[in-house]
């Protein structure tokens, strides 16, 4: 049993290798027959130029500063505006379970606020806080708060009537329910929650950063947009590589071991 | 109310009804039941004749009007003194392990001694056979061992009446008669009254000391004691008896006016 599943794993990296390798083939392919004639350059610049761009990004960078400082700048309004989204959506949910109008009240905000695009809401939220990072950190927390939500929400209702009771026969009752017994029981809806949230706030919190930069904490959307803007396509290339490493490394370095020690281990999910 | 001491529960007058007054359907009616401590008592009834719901009534878990009291003082919501066993297998948290399943109703009563808790989830999971899966998680058991951990969690608690809908009803017949008799053996051994739903016969003579039968609507039909001697067997004297009386009531309860048997 254990060696076939052992199997089956290395199994599934051989084929994400197989493919990775096969799509760089393709590119390579792509750059050097110059299938678009005098765009192949900007559009498939060999592997080579923009494996070079990469080093580049970090070494050289923009404007004085390596492409390290964008990350980190970037990675700080991320982790703040998850962590404001992330808190909210467990206390709004929650306050749903204890109070019928507030779920209603709440329930109604998160159908409305989850289809409002963060970027459209940027002109107003730059008239509340100014050309300042907080307004990045508000994209952050809308792009998080609202999927989060509806998770937690729907895996909150979702929990089978006999683990509550279960829960209030051994005395649980209020806060200490929803904490024993409705937490760990939505677990599987909670992931997916955050696996959504994540992804939202990621691409939001790019999309923001390139429609405006703030230059006392400039962060990876800036860095694009001004390669963009200078026609350094090899470059550009270069950091939506570094976007996809830092979401891999998200996804199976923080997302996969959670899924594992909890839902995994319990035999909710599979 | 009344003054025996003995008497652990008492139901009075209960009446459970379902939808609004326009289509109200009444599922309990009027009923009167009194349990003595460390009574076996099975309750026999076909299916929809109200037996879960009594038994929901008694552990809280539903509106009814009537009173439930144990110990003479009434009990309006769920509590630790009347722990149930679903007939659910996945009543377990499956986020715990068996042993902290066990642990943790006793943890929310106070007892944060650790060397206490190990001492009491050990010898509960010892006496349902359970102490060597107390790390496994429980959709790594089958459902007689699932079981067997909810009424260890159940003993652990020491509640004043452990409640049993129907817990070993979707079992095979060799788990089922395997459950039974350690069932049968832990209440020998324990000083606990137990409420047991079952549609079973065998599984009623088996287990009980005392076996109502109930009619649609709540109605009691028999209420009696057990007068064969334990461990019961199909063999044992009187079995054939008891379990034709116990069939007849069962399966004539539609007949109109069938009178009460209390023995």
């Amino acid at each position: 049993m254990q060696h076939n599943q052992k199997r089956e794993k290395v199994h599934a990296v051989l084929v994400k290798v197989v493919f990775i390798i096969f799509i760089l083939v393709i590119w390579e392919v792509a750059a050097r027959m110059r299938i678009f004639g005098s765009r192949s350059e900007l559009l498939f610049p060999p592997l080579e130029v923009i494996g070079k761009a990469f080093i580049r990004n970090f070494i050289e960078g923009y404007a004085g500063r390596s492409l390290w400082i964008y990350i980190g700048n970037s990675m700080l309004l991320l982790t703040k505006g998850l962590g404001i989204g992330i808190l909210l959506s467990f206390l709004f949910s929650g306050l749903s379970m204890v109070s019928r109008n507030f779920y209603h009240i709440y329930n109604l905000m998160v159908s409305i606020f989850d289809l409002l695009p963060g970027v459209a809401l940027l002109p107003v939220v730059i008239i509340i806080f100014g050309i300042k990072p907080d307004v990045i950190v508000f994209l952050v927390v809308h792009a998080v708060l609202w999927p989060m939500s509806r998770s937690i929400l729907d895996g909150f209702l979702a929990v089978p009537q006999i683990y509550v009771e279960a829960g209030m026969n051994i005395g649980l009752r209020g806060a200490a329910l929803l904490w024993g017994v409705y937490l760990p029981a939505a677990m599987s809806y909670i992931l997916s929650g955050l696996k959504v949230g994540w992804a939202r706030a990621w691409r939001g919190l790019i999309s923001a950063e390139m429609i405006f930069g703030i230059a006392t904490c400039p962060g990876i959307g800036l860095f694009i947009n001004q390669m963009r803007t200078n026609m350094n396509n090899a470059e550009m290339y270069a950091i939506l590589v570094v976007i996809i490493i830092i979401g891999l490394i998200v996804q199976y370095g923080i997302l996969v071991p959670i899924e594992n020690c909890t839902t995994r281990k319990w035999g909710m999910s599979k | 109310m009344t003054n025996d001491s003995n008497m652990i529960l008492e139901v009075r007058d209960l009446t459970k009804t379902y939808g609004d007054n326009l289509e109200k359907r009444i599922i309990l009616k009027q009923i009167n039941l009194e349990v003595k401590r460390n009574e076996f008592l099975c309750i026999l009834g076909s299916s929809g004749c109200g037996k879960t719901t009594l038994l929901r009534c008694i552990a809280g878990f539903e509106n009814y009007s009537g009173s439930v009291l144990v110990n003479g003082k009434e009990k309006l919501a769920p509590g630790i003194d009347r722990i149930m066993v679903f007939q659910d297998f996945n009543q377990l948290f499956p986020w715990k392990t068996v042993e902290k399943n066990v642990q943790y109703p006793l943890k929310l009563q106070g007892i944060r001694d650790k060397a206490e808790l190990r001492k009491r989830t050990h010898e509960v999971l010892r006496k349902v056979k359970l102490l060597e899966y107390a790390h496994y998680y429980p959709h790594q058991l089958s459902g007689g061992m699932k079981q067997r951990v909810a009424i260890a969690k159940a003993l652990a608690l020491k509640p004043e009446i452990i409640l049993m809908d129907e817990p070993f009803a979707a079992l095979d017949a060799m788990t089922r008669n395997q459950l039974q008799n350690e069932l049968l053996a832990i209440s020998l051994e324990e000083n606990c009254t137990i409420i047991f739903i079952t549609h079973n016969i065998q599984e009623a003579i088996v287990l009980g000391t005392r076996i109502i039968v109930l009619e649609k609507g709540g109605n009691i039909l028999i209420d009696r004691d057990n007068p064969i001697k334990r461990p019961v067997t199909p063999a044992s004297e009187g079995y054939g008896a008891v379990w034709e009386q116990l069939h007849s009531a069962l399966y004539q309860e539609n007949k109109p006016n069938t009178d009460i048997i209390v023995d």
